[in-house]
């Protein structure tokens, strides 16, 4: 690759990075390796974000993440774990029902106490 | 298939003006305009959805580029069907599509003024159980709309912070080390010492452990407010008690 194309990739890069062709080759090849290995990591990323919003939204029905996936499986409800945080988020009535759905599907935890947390925050 | 039969016949007839025009201009209009022509005339008959690429390699690409432009525009909004409108807020049917995009919070989501504020009392709870529920509400982690990039998290008011409990012999034997960087400089303390010198400095100590370290762990860290006696400076916030779960955070002693 030539300079210039170097120099276009190299935008916004700190110091002499994005100015002198020795540093900068260096720096944009690396990112480039980056930017491949990301573009797989970022799919494993985007899972764990909604796992953890799903997790959020459960706990505050009092069901954890792990019990309500496994209703779900046994109600045979093919809902991937991006929807349902979404669902978490934007519709958190729907969101109940298929907790509840889960949770007659499988009892799992049984929290006694439950303090009086809001639904949407 | 039928959308597209008529998008290849307003595309064939819309180049058929530019064709002449370039057959006209063109220096050797013997191999062009045959060609452009034969492409032109099978899109009639065959009627099959060729892909716009046979089309694009033409030499009017100008004028086929900003008709594919505004059509991708156009296609990008989600279209609802009729008989499924009235489930969907005008808002919702000409604006940008959230169904399929994870959602991330704009800056209307987290104004730190509009943020929940929460009180808990810190007599005789067990340090880390707290220190743990109090982090997760800093953080956001008890909320669907979580993110790690941004700060969604409240604000935790923590009252009688020098009762706070610890288990086994903790009391004595558990050290605070700090250095002050230069050699010999290490000064150690029991968690006896420290709650009779600086009790808040324990449960802040114990907090932003559980916090992430960086730039945003910093401004979280900000967001806990501990205090010595029950009194505390922000009753214009309207803290709500802190709901814990955890059973056994209340030492029996």
């Amino acid at each position: 690759m030539n300079k210039d194309k170097i120099f276009k990739l190299a935008k916004g890069f700190r110091g002499r990075a994005k100015n002198c062709i020795r540093i900068a080759r260096e720096r944009v090849e690396k990112a480039l390796q980056y930017s491949y290995r990301d573009r797989r990591n970022k799919k494993r990323d985007m899972r764990s974000l909604w796992i953890e919003r799903i997790n959020a939204g459960t706990r505050l029905h009092g069901v954890n993440y792990g019990n309500f996936m496994h209703g779900l499986m046994k109600e045979n409800i093919q809902l991937n774990r991006k929807v349902l945080s979404e669902l978490s988020i934007h519709e958190p009535y729907s969101f109940k029902g298929l907790v509840d759905i889960s949770r007659n599907a499988f009892p799992g935890n049984k929290l006694a106490v439950k303090d009086g947390s809001s639904i949407a925050v | 298939m039928a959308a597209t039969i008529p998008a290849s016949a307003s595309l064939s007839v819309g180049r058929f003006p530019n064709n002449r025009a370039s057959s006209s201009s063109c220096p050797c209009p013997a191999t062009a305009l045959p060609r452009t022509f034969f492409l032109g005339f099978s899109k009639f008959p065959a009627a099959v959805a060729k892909p716009s690429l046979g089309v694009a390699s033409l030499p009017s690409r100008r004028y086929l580029r900003t008709h594919c432009q505004q059509q991708e525009q156009q296609q990008r909004l989600v279209v609802v069907p009729r008989e499924q409108r009235w489930m969907f807020e005008e808002s919702e049917i000409n604006g940008p599509d959230i169904w399929n995009k994870t959602w991330y919070p704009k800056a209307a989501d987290h104004i730190s003024t509009e943020k929940t504020w929460y009180i808990v009392d810190a007599t005789d709870k067990i340090l880390g159980r707290l220190a743990s529920t109090i982090a997760i509400y800093i953080r956001g982690k008890n909320l669907a709309t979580y993110t790690p990039s941004v700060d969604m998290g409240a604000y935790v008011i923590v009252v009688n912070a020098e009762k706070v409990a610890v288990s086994g012999k903790k009391r004595t034997q558990k050290l605070y080390r700090r250095h002050s960087g230069r050699p010999g400089g290490m000064k150690v303390e029991t968690f006896d010492q420290l709650q009779q010198r600086i009790p808040e400095r324990i449960i802040e100590h114990a907090v932003r452990g559980m916090l992430p370290k960086g730039r945003l762990g910093r401004t979280l860290f900000t967001h806990l407010k501990v205090y010595k006696g029950p009194d505390h400076p922000h009753e214009a916030q309207m803290a709500i008690p802190l709901p814990i779960h955890d059973k056994r955070i209340q030492s029996d002693k």
